[in-house]
């Protein structure tokens, strides 16, 4: 499978442990990407108010992919929000599509290009039966929340491929390296991450009330998609923790790391040393399970290649 | 109170006039917006039904220096849920938009720093193509606390920078011209 990269400014900034592992994950699961030239920023959250400038910086990068003949994967949330939703209404508005041609000297193909979100494409069009044959280790021992945040799947307008009330794609992708993923009523709330800068203190409460339910729920780890969520949720976890005079502790990884370390990736490829809060101890919870454990497992089973059905404990 | 003199009934097709607020006139105030707001749940003093029944009062003034205007945390989970389909979040983005001029013509002051941080993201993306993160933040800090602000991010800055995450200087593209024209385009 071939497809068009837009990273976006973080991955080149502080989630640049989504981008190598984004890399590496791809490229065993067969993915070749090629980065579009000269992108530029989406407008992010600061410019998503902002309607026009937003779609019309977006569009830009659009026309760069469309360049290439191939369909766009995009792994953060709110660059894949704004790219999509300029692209629809580069589609359907024709007063707007106009101005951003006219500024750009080039005309936007109304054809079959597609934008996606990367776990939409890892789960839906990669899939998951596939990727399990990619899984060399199970990673029994990592008890996980699946945590989707805002943009990923709402609106549901513009974020199609899941459900937008309670989404399943990244339930599934943990239950089959082998994880347990434990259910989480936070899975689609806001982490605050748009309150940084215009109330720190709303933003914090929220991005507590996350981690309280994920270990009320007996994680020892939260997955997540969007590097703006692991900005707060691993790259804030210690202010968190000054502000509420609180310990956390609890490692925050890309679900790219996660299937990444189930391929039997390296940490340095997958840049676990990165995550500002650290996940060696996680790492080595991995395989230690008791014997009785291993007795109730089919001798058949290859590892972590079956997406075990979790009862709740 | 509501004193009818002072209302605009112009307001809402005001709103409608800029891009996402569009549908403001559908809302039919049946708090579906607030219910599930991640904010309301925190301070309830934020609600969205209000800003949205005020706006469509004409209540003008009270609307675009009400503070709360800045505490939507544009999770989109009105926007799904509203039954009229008026857009919340985007509607939000249309008042804060017409704030932002007004208090640039000097006519109203915005209390939250929120504005100017996105004010200053945007610049950096106008001259460069891209976010100039150690640059905004820096200036953000300084404008908002000080030189005690930017004192007390430095060991998260030096952190970040330990680990390669956070550059120096700012990334330029090529196009920067075209990205210049959009924001000529659009600002027309």
């Amino acid at each position: 499978m071939k497809l068009a990269y837009y990273p976006g400014c973080t991955l080149h900034g502080t989630a640049r442990e989504y981008d190598a592992s984004t890399k590496a994950v791809s490229k065993t699961a067969g993915i070749e990407l090629t980065e579009i030239e000269d992108w530029n920023c989406c407008g992010a959250l600061e410019a998503i108010f902002d309607k026009e400038l937003s779609m019309g910086l977006s569009a830009r990068n659009n026309m760069l992919a469309q360049k290439t003949g191939l369909d766009l994967v995009i792994p953060c949330s709110i660059c894949s929000h704004n790219l999509s939703r300029a692209d629809k209404a580069m589609k359907t508005d024709e007063v707007f599509r106009g101005k951003i041609e006219k500024a750009l000297g080039n005309k936007y193909k109304n054809n079959g290009f597609k934008i996606k979100h990367l776990l939409d494409v890892m789960v839906n069009d990669v899939g998951i039966d596939s990727l399990s044959q990619k899984f060399k280790k199970s990673l029994k021992g990592i008890k996980a929340v699946p945590y989707y945040g805002c943009l990923l799947v709402r609106p549901s307008e513009v974020s199609k491929f899941d459900n937008p009330e309670n989404p399943q794609s990244l339930d599934n992708l943990i239950k089959a390296t082998g994880a347990e993923c434990l259910p989480f009523t936070q899975k689609t709330k806001c982490c605050g991450g748009n309150l940084l800068m215009s109330k720190q203190d709303y933003a914090f409460i929220l991005t507590k009330k996350l981690f309280d339910e994920a270990k009320a729920a007996g994680a020892n780890c939260m997955v997540v998609a969007c590097p703006m969520c692991h900005m707060l949720l691993d790259g804030q976890q210690s202010m968190v923790e000054k502000a509420h005079n609180t310990v956390i502790n609890m490692p925050v990884l890309y679900f790219t790391q996660l299937i990444g370390l189930a391929m039997g990736l390296g940490d340095k490829e997958l840049e676990l040393d990165k995550n500002m809060v650290s996940p060696k101890q996680l790492l080595e919870s991995i395989g230690k399970e008791t014997k009785e454990e291993k007795k109730v497992e089919k001798p058949e089973t290859k590892a972590g290649a079956e997406p075990e059905k979790e009862v709740a404990k | 109170m509501i004193k009818t003199s002072e209302l605009d009934p112009n307001f809402k097709y005001e709103i409608a006039n800029e891009p996402g607020g569009e549908n403001i006139k559908r809302c039919f105030n049946c708090t579906g917006c607030t219910v599930g707001c991640p904010v309301t749940e925190i301070d309830k003093g934020y609600n969205p039904r209000k800003i949205l029944r005020k706006a469509l009062l004409g209540m003008r003034n009270e609307v675009l220096t009400d503070e709360s205007l800045w505490l939507c945390a544009s999770c989109y989970l009105c926007y799904e849920r509203c039954p009229q389909d008026v857009k919340i979040t985007e509607v939000m983005g249309a008042i804060r938009a017409i704030a932002q001029r007004e208090a640039k013509a000097g006519k109203i002051k915005l209390a939250n720093p929120k504005p100017l941080f996105d004010n200053l993201f945007i610049d950096s993306v106008k001259s460069n193509g891209k976010w100039y993160e150690a640059g905004v933040s820096g200036m953000f800090m300084l404008k908002t606390k000080g030189i005690g602000g930017v004192i007390g991010y430095a060991p998260m800055g030096m952190e970040l920078f330990r680990k390669g995450k956070l550059s120096i200087l700012p990334h330029k593209i090529k196009g920067t011209d075209q990205i210049k024209r959009i924001f000529e385009e659009v600002e027309k």
